[in-house]
């Protein structure tokens, strides 16, 4: 306990929001890392051959997980424990909680990470984490939640805004739906039978990024793009259909993963509707802030952070467009089981949540250490490696699926098309290796900015 | 509309609980779970080789589920919700980088399976799969068992057809290349073994023969034909060595034939979905002319002559 007060007090004030935004820059390179080697197998799988810990079926889940629970929400959390108490006109409930929290949260992806690298995997997409690292994620966004809410009651500021709907309506969503998913009353299996299975399975997988992601992410826009561009925010009323219809439309889509499954067709046609149904939410709020920050390019253009965080709405923007097109039963036809859905996970997960995250984490970092960044050069060389990277990415993988989808759909074999994609899944490695050289980057400079700083104080 | 904490948190955990009720649980607590026909539970062994595949992550290349309008692997049965009814975790799979393995059951003998899993490009040359050599002997084995129940009742037929074969296919290698050739040839139907190569042979269509081999054959039948291939030593019958063919009237129709339906109960598996006729009629020309050296191709009898033929 001592060593936690002394850990607290080194970190100085926005102890927890920095434990956080560290959390989320070192996990970014493990992510990324993972990620790479599993696109190095998919080239040359004799490579890295017959080691049992990183082999694809492995590396793959590891590298999800980390940058679902080890980059992006901790990213984003980093920010909304800074602006839930500015936005509140009040003190976190308890930044030592914050930074047990974090703590307890790299305890927990370790322990993640050697789970599934040693093979304890549930075998369920998102879901694979075995039930004793369940329970410790659920109880870290139970702390999540605790010191939250505290900092909600004791506030001065009696109007709550909309970031802080978002983040409270996000962490006690997700402690809900991941209990739920990872059917944690049953330990031994963490699964149900049978096609109901699959249902419920998508039901949480998509609502990692409809109810956790999501949310987080607008919460983090909505806070920084008003801020960076002085500007008061267009749309009460767009703010208030915007975060109801996202509750209401994201959690019904699921099943737009099991269309062409037996399950019945009612919960397909509810899933399509509703898909297609998700430019509700999404237009509302990009129409709000795009009109917030609307002549304002050049104050986004100015802070790094501000220019993160527009480019990832200009990502969700595109991840919509496409996630509702392909949730139509014609398209999924050519669109399904290939990496078609891979780009559109990379282009919602990364280019939109991800790359909030780290605008996030750019615009509180200089607030949080009262000193400016360490180099805004570097982080201007991330933002473009990470930009090139990830669209390359999804340009090469959409092109891929089409490839895909259309040879199978033809008749050709999975064998048979092997060949012909190799060529893409080099690029998409080399791709990888953008981002992968911005996510080291990036925990460079966050790390010099936090720690080794020699800028002068700001405040 | 006020945005209180209680409003917010309330309002969102209302609907949440009514979206869980209709998404979930009502397709919970009216979902069809009887037995489809080819249901049967699984042993103790093909759990055991369950494990391994979810500890492994087999289902994000393979999937499990059949659609209405696939062609390639398994796609002789679509998926039925009660073809189900016994996995936890279901494992239909999201991505497609390798084949469906939802009837993989009886597709192949184990020993096929035991050469894959220790190098996959042993038996299939593209193939991007990892190596899973690591796993030991004993898992392999394991693994086999739960990869040849996929498909249930249906697996267990294939299978079945796969031991009776295997038996009869061992009896003949073990009776010498007199005995094995004749039997190769006497599994044909008649029509088929009287059938010469149609294609006459040309540079072009022995570059293009020469391509598939190395796509599909060159793992087990080896470079130069003599069943030597990486595969080898984990198969029995061995690939058949080409070269002892010569002068044992191996027609092309026979070639073509065996390579279109496979050898069930040997490792040769059957290459109609994946290779077009005239891709197959080109393999079987190559082999025959660089491996048995005794090419019947464009000899009597035959047909007219195809317009771009020379």
């Amino acid at each position: 306990m001592a060593s936690i007060v002394n850990i607290t007090e080194k970190l100085g004030s926005q102890a927890a929001a920095k434990a956080f935004t560290l959390t989320s820059a070192v996990w970014f390179a493990f992510a990324t890392s993972f990620g790479m080697i599993a696109a190095g197998y998919l080239i040359a799988p004799d490579f890295m051959a017959n080691i049992e810990f990183i082999q694809f079926g492995r590396s793959r889940p590891i590298h999800v997980n980390l940058v679902l629970f080890g980059f992006v929400t901790p990213g984003l959390l980093a920010a909304a424990l800074y602006y839930a108490p500015r936005l509140l006109r009040t003190h976190l409930y308890s930044q030592r909680l914050g930074v047990v929290t974090a703590i307890l949260w790299n305890l927990t992806l370790v322990i993640g990470v050697i789970s599934l690298g040693m093979g304890y995997s549930q075998g369920r997409e998102y879901a694979e984490l075995p039930w004793a690292v369940d329970l410790m994620i659920a109880g870290l966004f139970g702390l999540v939640i605790f010191n939250l809410f505290m900092t909600v009651h004791r506030r001065q500021e009696p109007i709550l805004y909309v970031s802080i709907w978002y983040a409270c309506a996000a962490v006690v969503l997700t402690a809900v739906g991941y209990c739920l998913g990872n059917v944690i009353w049953k330990p031994d299996s963490g699964a149900l039978l049978g096609i109901p299975d699959a249902i419920l399975l998508w039901f949480y997988g998509h609502n990692i990024f409809g109810l956790l992601l999501t949310p987080l992410a607008l919460g983090v826009a909505y806070y920084v793009l008003p801020l960076a561009t002085r500007s008061p925010l267009y749309s009460h009323t767009l703010s208030l259909i915007g975060f109801w219809s996202l509750i209401v439309v994201y959690t019904h889509v699921g099943t737009h993963h099991l269309l062409q499954v037996p399950v019945p067709t009612w919960l397909k046609a509810i899933s399509i509707v509703d898909s297609v149904g998700m430019v509700i939410p999404v237009m509302v709020f990009l129409i709000n802030i795009w009109f917030t920050v609307k002549g304002k390019l050049g104050d986004i253009h100015a802070d790094i952070g501000a220019k993160f965080v527009f480019t990832g709405t200009i990502m969700y923007f595109f991840a919509n467009i496409q996630g509702s097109f392909m949730a139509l039963p014609q398209v999924q036809r050519v669109t399904h089981f290939n990496n078609w859905v891979v780009g559109h996970a990379h282009l919602g997960v990364f280019a939109f949540a991800g790359i909030t995250a780290l605008g996030g984490l750019y615009f509180i970092l200089p607030k949080i250490t009262k000193k400016p960044l360490y180099s805004r050069y570097l982080a201007d060389l991330q933002y473009w490696l990470i930009l090139i990277g990830v669209s390359v990415m999804i340009i090469d993988l959409t092109i891929v699926g089409l490839l895909q989808g259309n040879a199978w759909l033809n008749g050709e074999t999975v064998y048979r098309v092997l060949p012909e994609i190799h060529l893409y899944y080099v690029i998409r490695a080399s791709a990888g290796l953008f981002i992968l050289s911005g996510a080291y980057l990036g925990l460079y400079n966050i790390v010099r900015t936090l720690f080794f700083n020699p800028g002068a104080a700001t405040e | 509309m006020k945005m209180t904490p209680t409003v917010v948190i309330g309002g969102a955990l209302v609907i949440l609980t009514v979206i869980v009720l209709l998404m979930v649980a009502w397709p919970y607590s009216t979902a069809d779970m009887t037995p489809s026909e080819i249901y049967r539970e699984r042993t103790e062994v093909e759990k055991a080789g369950f494990k391994i595949y979810l500890q492994n992550g087999c289902v994000y290349c393979h999937s499990q589920s059949i659609r209405a309008f696939d062609w390639g692997h398994g796609a002789h049965r679509i998926a039925q919700s009660g073809d189900y009814v016994g996995d936890s975790p279901i494992q239909l799979g999201s991505a497609r980088t390798g084949v469906d393995l939802s009837q993989e059951g009886g597709e192949h003998p184990d020993d096929w399976h035991v050469a894959h899993f220790v190098n996959p490009r042993y038996t299939r040359p593209n193939s991007i799969m990892p190596p899973f050599r690591w796993l030991g002997e004993e898992r392999i084995g394991i693994l086999t068992q739960y990869v040849q129940s996929l498909g249930l009742k249906g697996a267990d037929k294939r299978m079945d057809r796969q031991r009776y074969w295997k038996a009869e296919s061992i009896k003949a290698y073990e009776a010498g290349p007199d005995a094995n050739a004749r039997w190769l040839a006497e599994i044909v139907p008649q029509g088929w073994r009287d059938l010469p190569n149609p294609y006459p042979t040309s540079d072009a269509s022995l570059q293009r023969g020469h391509v598939v081999y190395q796509q599909f054959c060159i793992g087990c039948h080896g470079p130069v034909g003599d069943g030597m291939g990486p595969a080898q030593p984990w198969i029995y019958p061995p690939p058949l060595n080409f070269t002892i063919l010569k002068g044992r009237e191996i027609s092309g129709g026979i070639i073509y034939y065996q390579l279109m339906n496979g050898i069930t109960g040997t490792a040769m598996p059957y290459f109609k979905h994946e290779l077009e006729s005239q891709k197959i009629w080109e393999v079987g020309n190559y082999v025959a002319e660089y491996f048995i050296n005794d090419s019947d191709a464009n000899t009597e009898p035959r047909g007219i002559d195809a317009a771009n033929e020379p």
